[in-house]
């Protein structure tokens, strides 16, 4: 074979996708729309002002990574409701169990997927923190 | 026993046995709502519905029907199914399925049953029920809204507690439980309801939202209160006691607790345990090392003639034999427990009429009984749970029940019992007058007649007859006669009488005096016979068996602190006593306590005589530790522990085990070792071990060798008119001063009172919750006061619990003191 011919070819394909539309994502200038069905960080739902969670223990009782951490507390109501909902995130999978198992819809998974962090306590997202992703 | 076919099984039954249990028997599982085994068959829930071919394949309740020779029962067939289905649903009909936030999800049975029934929706529709909440009490909740009307909270209040706080109310879809005048709950709050609701309408509030049922570890205990010996079923989660979890097959009370066993398990995680050793240094009690602290306690304690022991009835049975051989080898013989006469009734009473000091009784003989004699209907107050045997002995059994206290109770309205209320401090005097009315109506068993010191005992007792102590008990002559002639013609008949710090009249006198009347009328031994002795503590019997008392030259607990204030004793060693709050005569204690060279105290928590200590070591509760109890009746059983020791603390068996090693003696480092010697020193231990005392436990072998003695008797000191007679007690709520830390019984009984008669409240004009002052020969308090009816007049009842106003500023440890009473 031509020696040259490999190097042709080569140079064709590089030629090419010059006038081609890149294949790559300009991140983070340029963002994924990602899937509604996307399982990144967690959200609190609310309903009235108040989270819909009644810290059931669903959640933490299906988690296979044993990440979620909730405490009940009873209100001025004798409600219950979650006193303490944490999430650490290093340890969680994004199996979407919580959302399955949740009785009363109070929790989803949103899209957010940029969870890095430079230290440790920043990846335990508190009640407030999820109540905050609207 | 009866042959049926259950199931194409050919299954045997007792004769008396329901399908159901029959089935349960033959491991067998028939759905059921509405039973538990304690409570009679009811029949509400229609779920255990079982075709019986003899009755021409009808759908019958198997709670319901008994066994017949023959039949042959098929549980499950397309129809049952059908019809379970259908009941599931008319009860889910009107149950909210508020599951998620309810806390019996997950432990649920109308839960359980309508998964494996797979009921995922309703044929059916209705509106749910509004019914108000009950919130009014803390420590349980109504939601009448969950209820699903099987009846076991009416039927345990009434069957076994006989209480009868619940009932049906209204008729038909309006039908629902509730109180009296459909009000609030105000009850004993033993929570028996609450154990056996089937669903969440019945909640125990302490442990409301703690956790989820399946979050937590299930593990066996032992109650450390009283003496009754109760098993525990402990929900653990995270190293932390949470609740107590009911089991229908634990025990021989069958999983009933009482208000403290079931709702005063707080103490364990009390936030205000001690964690780490604290010593005295500069007038301060600051934190230290346990070397330093063991080093300090060794070489205080190292001589012996002037040190002095006292421990708590608390301890396990290792722990006091242990305690006893540091004692020994230091060379001391001042070592006692329970205030030194709490126990005497046992230790000097039943040994030397009985010839060992145990009971000759056990609590399984209650329901086998014909007749009981209770002294002081106080037994219900201290050993609660020994009180619902005599309710359902009395109420399911037939037995008679006769009692014999210094004011009414509880006991005294179970249906047919008779109460002789006489003046206090004339118990041995009464129970001597009935001996000797054994004797005049010629009712003495052979046995007893043939004792060689029969003669002369009758000869003694004859100052004692029921005309003579007629006055001074205050009970008629014929009274007396009449439960005399009650007690010797039953077939079978038992004595049960507390003891404890509160009852000093309960001591050996009594003991003997009560053991006579037993010789007299032969009934020391035999099933449903014999004398039961209910100790105050979790392990007084046990304290009693390994011999932590004084013998010879010992001083006894009081003794001790005479002897320190004669500067015999410089040195005291308090495991988990708190004897300024508890034993009589607080400026006395507190007197000696500074008097005191050294104190060290181990202790859960930072009491009123820790402030006294030098040297304050944290000790572990019986949830943190491994051992035996031997509780009334000789009933060893083995624990062991459910969570981690609480901080830096540590088990007396570990504090005492590194002192006798610091000290120069040797001794066994795990309380496996030492129940083994004791297995083979104590005759009545013989042979136990930890793998065979297993989850029933044991019985002591007690050998009775009776012997007529006449017991010193003092005629009452007859009050002054305008005196009262100071009786301390036990409350239902409390046991001991433990109970103090304990959420639940501090919710329904935070603080002392001074009970009085109604009479003499509108003689003085004393209202409920009036201020009324309080003044002995030893001091002077002021008390809420109580109005009630089971007092007699000239009686004045002070619980003992209560560290805040504690009853022994003006109680010097009489069985009665005289006490004026002003507002």
């Amino acid at each position: 074979m031509n020696p040259f011919t490999p190097i042709i070819k080569g140079l064709k394909i590089t030629l090419d996708h010059l006038f081609k539309k890149p294949v790559t994502r300009q991140y983070p200038t340029e963002r994924p729309k990602v899937s509604p069905r996307f399982r990144g960080l967690h959200a609190l739902n609310m309903s009235h002002d108040k989270a819909k969670c009644v810290a059931c223990y669903l959640c933490p009782t299906v988690c296979p990574a044993k990440c979620i951490t909730v405490e009940a507390a009873e209100d001025a109501n004798h409600d219950k409701y979650a006193a303490v909902y944490e999430i650490d995130m290093i340890r969680c999978i994004f199996c979407g169990y919580c959302v399955e198992a949740c009785p009363v819809d109070a929790i989803r998974m949103t899209g957010e997927f940029e969870l890095a962090n430079y230290r440790r306590e920043d990846f335990i997202y508190t009640k407030e923190r999820l109540l905050e992703k609207k | 026993m009866v042959n049926l076919t259950i199931d194409n099984r050919q299954v045997t039954a007792p004769r008396n046995a329901t399908i159901y249990e029959a089935a349960k028997i033959n491991g067998i599982h028939i759905p059921i709502l509405c039973h538990d085994n304690k409570l009679k068959p009811f029949g509400a829930c229609r779920m255990c519905l079982v075709e019986v071919e003899q009755m021409k394949g009808r759908q019958i309740p198997a709670c319901t029907t008994p066994v017949t020779e023959g039949m042959i029962v098929t549980t499950s067939t397309p129809d049952i199914i059908k019809a379970r289905k259908l009941v599931l649903e008319l009860l889910l009909l009107n149950h909210p399925l508020d599951c998620p936030v309810c806390d019996k999800g997950g432990d649920c049975d109308l839960q359980n049953l309508s998964y494996d029934y797979k009921i995922s929706s309703n044929r059916f529709h209705d509106q749910k029920f509004q019914h108000k909440i009950d919130y009014n009490n803390p420590l349980i909740e109504r939601d009448m809204n969950r209820c699903i009307l099987c009846g076991k909270c009416v039927r345990i209040c009434d069957e076994i507690v006989s209480f009868g706080a619940l009932t049906f109310i209204g008729r038909g879809i309006e039908t629902k439980i509730g109180c009296e005048f459909d009000e609030a709950l105000n009850c004993e709050f033993c929570g028996s309801c609450v154990s056996v609701c089937p669903v969440g309408a019945l909640l125990a509030r302490p442990f409301k939202f703690k956790a989820r049922f399946w979050a937590m570890e299930k593990k066996r205990s032992i109650c450390g209160y009283c003496g009754t010996g109760c098993n525990l079923t402990l929900g653990v989660k995270e190293g932390k006691v949470l609740t107590t979890v009911y089991d229908e097959n634990q025990g021989f009370h069958r999983g009933q607790l009482c208000v403290r066993g079931r709702f005063g398990y707080q103490f364990i995680n009390n936030e205000k345990r001690l964690k780490k050793p604290l010593i005295r240094k500069n007038g301060a009690l600051v934190e230290c090392g346990w070397d330093e602290a063991l080093q300090l306690a060794a070489s205080k304690i190292r001589n012996g003639s002037e040190t002095a022991a006292i421990a708590t009835p608390r301890l396990t049975n290792e722990e006091f034999f242990l305690f006893r051989k540091l004692m020994k080898g230091i060379g001391s013989e001042n070592f006692d427990h329970a205030a030194g006469y709490a126990h005497k009734a046992l230790t000097s009473g039943f040994a030397r009429s009985l010839g060992s000091a145990a009971s000759t009784a056990m609590v399984n003989d209650i329901q086998k009984s014909d007749m009981l004699l209770v002294i002081k209907t106080d037994s219900y107050e201290t050993h609660p749970v020994i009180g619902f045997e005599i309710n359902i002995a009395v109420k399911d059994k037939g037995v008679k029940l006769n009692i014999v206290s210094d004011k009414n109770g509880k006991l005294g309205k179970l249906p047919g019992a008779r109460t002789f209320v006489h003046l206090p401090g004339s118990e041995t005097l009464l129970i001597n007058a009935l001996c000797s009315s054994v004797i005049k109506q010629k009712l003495v068993s052979s046995t007893a007649a043939s004792l060689p010191d029969f003669k002369e005992y009758a000869k003694g007792i004859e100052a004692f007859s029921p005309e003579k102590a007629a006055s001074l008990c205050g009970i008629s002559p014929e009274e007396i006669n009449s439960l005399a002639a009650d007690f010797a013609s039953s077939k079978k008949a038992m004595i049960l009488f507390p003891t404890g710090v509160a009852y000093p009249g309960h001591d050996s006198e009594l003991a003997t005096a009560l053991a006579n009347l037993a010789i007299l009328a032969g009934k020391v031994e035999g099933e449903g016979c014999g004398l039961l002795c209910l100790p105050e503590k979790n392990n007084s019997q046990g304290a009693v068996d390994t011999g932590f008392y004084p013998t010879g030259k010992g001083l006894d607990a009081l003794s001790v602190f005479d002897a320190i204030e004669d500067g015999r004793i410089k040195t005291l060693f308090l495991a988990g006593e708190n004897p300024v709050v508890s034993y009589p005569d607080e400026a006395r204690i507190k007197r000696a306590l500074e008097k005191l060279d050294f104190l060290v105290l181990t202790t859960l928590f930072p009491t009123e005589t820790a402030e006294y200590a030098d040297l304050v070591l944290p000790a572990s509760s019986y949830a943190e530790k491994e051992g035996t109890f031997t509780s009334a009746g000789g009933h060893v059983q083995y624990f062991a522990p459910v969570i981690p020791k609480a901080g830096d603390s540590r088990t007396d068996f570990e504090i005492i085990s590194s002192l006798i090693k610091l000290t120069g003696g040797e001794a066994a480092s795990n309380p496996s070792e030492i129940f083994a010697e004791i297995a083979s020193t104590l005759d009545g231990y013989a042979g136990m071990t930890y793998e065979n005392l297993g989850e029933n436990g044991a019985f002591t072998a007690v050998k009775t060798r009776p012997a007529l003695i006449l017991p010193q008797t003092q005629a009452p000191a007859l009050r002054k008119p305008e005196e009262f007679s100071l009786v301390t007690g036990a409350l239902l709520y409390h046991n001991g001063t433990l109970s103090q830390f304990g959420e639940g019984p501090m919710h329904v009984s935070p603080e002392s009172y001074a009970e009085i008669s109604r009479k003499d409240a509108s003689r003085l004009g004393i209202k409920e919750n009036d201020t009324i002052t309080l003044t002995s020969d030893s001091g002077s308090m002021q008390l809420a006061a109580r109005v009630s009816l089971r007092i007699p007049e000239g009686v004045v009842f002070i619980p003992n619990h209560f560290s805040a106003n504690p009853v022994n500023a003006i109680w010097s440890g009489k069985p009665v003191t005289p006490v004026a009473l002003s507002r």
